[in-house]
């Protein structure tokens, strides 16, 4: 019964996958490509970024449903205005989908294999996203610096790899640098559930139930006497505390 | 300054730079696995500990073979030697 689901699953999910993508793909760059002569450029990189999250939450929550469903809480209801610093736990590929639940204008950070997935990486690039380990910190200093600015939320995976066991690995400090110089609020996200889907070192993936909770803000009120080490471990034990219940419920 | 002094204060540089509890600081731990440093942690390590010791560090070829502490505090040492003679 449990091979028949997840053959079912995949037999499901990946053609339609495919072409999904390919009418997304296909109508959002004819939209955008039409729209650019009437359009700012800014206006044009908001309308990119919004397709890229409403393809992502598709991917995630349509797609594969009812096999693999997601339950979102949300405990931030009183944070400040953005925009934010959204910094997750990673255990799965399909991760940059899941920030499709929040609704802002996001960049993601990303390690270097996403920006080398085809079509995928293509439009990361084009949409601004941010290959950390190509760049030299000054140049992400300053990019982040400008996109908050913008009023451009950030999303990153701090551990910078995906996790091989269910506990938080150590984080990098670069997007806590970012956080001291913006003084942007940081959002800790904790996803569980994710590790199958798919899990590494497997194209296939497994049922699963998907949570994604996201903590009250940390405000610069609260950090702004930290250095970047002492923040990104404060960040990291909040996200560690929240998996370990998450994972236990 | 003897290897006791040196161990000291390469020590106190971690506590005082990164908060890390003084039990952690033990000569095996991994600066990067068991303290947690990145990259970007390490450039501030190498700014704290070169004010501490007076000593340049930054374009030292042998900072890339360190791994543990105490690597780094046989490192400065090292460098404290050098510069005495």
């Amino acid at each position: 019964m449990r091979f028949l689901r997840i053959a079912w699953l995949n037999f499901c999910f990946y053609p339609f996958f495919i072409i999904f993508s390919l009418i997304a793909f296909v109508s959002f760059g004819c939209l955008i490509i039409l729209s650019i002569p009437f359009l700012s450029k800014r206006k044009i990189f908001k309308f990119l970024r919004l397709a890229i999250r409403w393809y992502g939450a598709a991917i995630i929550r349509i797609l594969p449903w009812p096999l693999i469903r997601l339950e979102y809480k949300n405990f931030g209801q009183n944070d400040p205005s953005g925009p934010y610093l959204f910094i997750s736990n990673h255990r799965s590929a399909c991760d940059p989908f899941l920030m499709g639940v929040f609704p802002y204008e996001i960049v993601q950070v990303v390690n270097i294999w996403p920006f080398r997935l085809p079509a995928l990486g293509i439009i990361a690039k084009i949409a601004g996203y941010l290959s950390v380990r190509e760049m030299p910190y000054e140049e992400f200093a300053k990019k982040t610096l400008q996109l908050i600015d913008a009023g451009v939320s950030l999303a990153a995976f701090p551990e910078g790899t995906r996790a091989r066991h269910k506990s938080v690995g150590q984080f990098h400090s670069a997007i806590f640098r970012t956080a001291l110089e913006t003084h942007a609020a940081i959002v800790p996200v904790c996803i569980t559930g994710n590790e199958r889907v798919p899990p590494i070192g497997s194209p296939f993936l497994r049922p699963s139930l998907i949570k994604i909770h996201r903590l009250p803000a940390i405000t610069w009120e609260e950090y702004k006497t930290f250095n970047a080490f002492k923040l990104k471990n404060y960040c990291r034990a909040i996200i560690a505390k929240e998996v370990l219940l998450m994972d236990q419920t | 300054m003897t290897e006791q002094d040196v161990i000291r204060l390469v020590n106190e540089v971690f506590v005082d730079s990164f908060e890390i509890e003084k039990s952690r600081l033990v000569p095996e731990a991994n600066i990067f696995m068991d303290l947690g440093l990145d990259s970007l942690d390490i450039v501030d390590l190498v700014v704290a500990l070169q004010k501490k010791f007076g000593v340049t560090i930054r374009d030292d070829e042998r900072v890339r073979t360190i791994r543990t502490l105490g690597d780094l505090q046989q490192f400065i040492l090292t460098l404290k030697k050098e510069i005495g003679k």
